[in-house]
């Protein structure tokens, strides 16, 4: 496992883990992790399903209370934080289930992003404003404005979801499973767009079960299983390495291999 | 008009105070926070006014202002130490809540008249004060049903993890939504005690909770009108079922029922459902528009993930 380096060359980190832990009772969803993210990067997570990916998510904005470790954002310990003071920081983030207001409109769901970072009086509403409205026309669901999320098909709720992540303009962005449920043409789309949220320097940290998106879209990849970080670096590497085959196809699926 | 006012000025003030009384119970349950300390605070602000203006010699609009912001402060005070329970147990907090305030009323001894309560606390109100007041209070929770502190009330209401991650202070939503539901309920008593020169300790107990429930739910927990509606048909309901004398309290008991089961969001959810769905038909009748065509095509799209089936065969081509 590899330390973060603050002093060596590449970019900074961003946000740094060390020895972050959570534990449910008896349960280690997340069991000593310590890793950074580079400024302007995408990291993927892989791992099994239950291996602790999602728990760390929470762990970073603050829902799920650690057990130990510390975190750090922009050289900054925030551990202590309430969860509502980590989108102050600059940390936005998407749910694994996607979380909509249904009685609201999309624009309404995706100005929700802004509507507490945002300073109030006229101009920054009017900012506000076209801050959705460019995240919308960005995730490609403009055309929905108006429409009710209950109308919308999973992959359109995904885009609303985190097109209101966008309209939030965060430093770093976490994204559990953005491409659940969507066609391999949507998942390019969505492939395409962190890209370009990477070109202005959006780091953005992703969850997600699609091998070969996370290969063509991540610069690097971290590997967990049972809530500990078994491999990282290269995507193509990390997915050949023996210990992330054996934790995603079992030892039986190994044999084959 | 002027005549049909002047026959029922005294149910159209009922309408009023009761309206009051329940957006204080509302308000709350907008947040998601089940709390019913408004109608205890429409206790404390009813006997505050009502003693200040009968022993202190306090002027109307004086007793009015300092009942409210008693019952405010202490409601607020109540939701710091309750406000991180939920559900059914915040419910009964405040059920305790409003019933010590009858319990404080009926031992108060001289100051609050015991179990009869206070007489003869006829201030100068009339029914156009309480209307400019209302109009007041509803023009405020318009406010706060609208843009983004609609928005904001209704995620910490939806999904207050939600809420946090877009960077919104829960508990500090839900600790001022005491205040303000004190400040409504306290209003609501000292006015409604001016106005009617009287209070006793049983008004102030578990059936004003129920009626105002009862209100909410017929017209609608969302909005401010939800209120109006439902205390518009709780106040002129027994008023037009009176033809019906004794089984009056049956039918009144019958119509509550069919509401509760048959509209769960009330008239108003009933109505904004309705057009709801009028205008989204709308949208998809018309030749369709490059719009709908989009998400048309997205529909089609596999719509259940699986995520642990999706990964072995994609995995198949890259490991």
């Amino acid at each position: 496992m590899s330390r973060p380096q603050n002093e060596s060359s590449g970019p900074r980190l961003i946000f740094e883990a060390a020895d972050v832990a959570v534990h449910f009772g008896g349960v280690k969803a997340v069991d000593g992790l310590t890793f950074g993210l580079p400024e302007g990067k995408i990291i993927g997570i892989l791992g099994p399903n239950g291996s602790g990916k999602s728990t760390l998510v929470g762990a970073i904005t603050r829902h799920v209370p650690l057990t130990r470790g510390t975190l750090k954002f922009l050289g900054e310990d925030y551990a202590s934080d309430h969860p509502h003071l980590v989108p102050h920081r600059g940390i936005a983030r998407t749910f694994q289930t996607v979380r909509l207001l249904e009685e609201r409109t999309v624009l309404e769901n995706v100005l929700l992003g802004t509507d507490s970072l945002a300073a109030g009086g006229r101009t920054a509403r009017k900012l506000a404003q076209e801050r959705a409205e460019q995240a919308m026309v960005r995730t490609g669901c403009d055309h929905l404005a108006k429409v009710r999320p209950d109308e919308l098909s999973y992959g359109n709720r995904r885009r609303v979801e985190i097109a209101r992540a966008i309209a939030m303009e965060p430093k770093l962005l976490l994204l559990d499973e953005p491409t659940a449920g969507m066609g391999r043409a949507e998942k390019e789309e969505i492939s395409a767009l962190m890209s370009s949220l990477r070109a202005e320097g959006l780091t953005q940290l992703i969850v997600e079960h699609d091998v070969q998106m996370m290969v063509d879209t991540c610069d690097s990849l971290l590997a967990m299983n049972f809530g500990k970080l078994i491999v990282e670096g290269d995507p193509r590497e990390v997915v050949r390495n023996p210990e992330v085959q054996a934790a995603y196809l079992g030892k039986q699926a190994m044999k084959h291999a | 008009m002027i005549a049909w006012y002047t026959s029922n000025a005294v149910v159209v003030q009922a309408t009023m105070t009761t309206l009051l009384l329940a957006l204080s119970i509302q308000l709350p349950l907008r947040m998601g926070v089940f709390s019913f300390a408004g109608v205890g605070c429409f206790g404390i602000g009813g006997y505050t006014a009502a003693i200040l203006y009968t022993k202190f010699d306090v002027g109307t609009w004086p007793a009015v202002v300092l009942g409210t912001l008693l019952a405010g402060i202490l409601c607020y005070l109540l939701g710091l130490v309750i406000h991180r329970l939920s559900g059914l147990y915040l419910g009964m907090a405040t059920v305790a809540f409003t019933l010590i305030v009858a319990v404080v009323a009926t031992n108060g001894g001289s100051l609050t008249g015991g179990a009869s309560g206070i007489f003869g606390a006829l201030g100068g109100i009339n029914n156009l004060h309480v209307f400019l007041l209302l109009a007041l209070v509803i023009a405020g929770l318009a406010i706060s049903e609208y843009g983004r502190f609609g928005r904001k009330i209704d995620s910490v209401r939806e999904d207050p993890e939600l809420a946090a991650a877009l960077g919104i202070n829960v508990s500090r939503h839900r600790k001022l939504v005491f205040l303000a539901s004190g400040l409504i309920g306290g209003l609501a008593g000292a006015v409604t005690t001016l106005l009617r020169s009287t209070i006793t300790p049983a008004e102030i107990n578990f059936h004003m909770v129920v009626m105002a429930l009862t209100v909410i739910i017929i017209g609608g927990s969302s909005s401010w009108l939800g209120a109006l509606i439902g205390a518009v048909i709780i106040t002129w309901l027994p008023t037009l079922l009176s033809f019906v004398a004794e089984w009056e309290s049956i039918i009144y008991g019958f119509i509550v029922a069919l509401a509760a089961v048959f509209l769960p969001s009330g008239v108003l959810g009933l109505a904004k459902g309705l057009i709801h769905r009028w205008r989204s038909r709308r949208r998809s009748t018309p030749p369709a528009p490059p719009s709908s065509n989009v998400e048309k095509a997205s529909d089609d799209e596999p719509s259940s993930p699986e995520p642990e089936h999706s990964l072995a065969s994609t995995q198949g081509g890259t490991l």
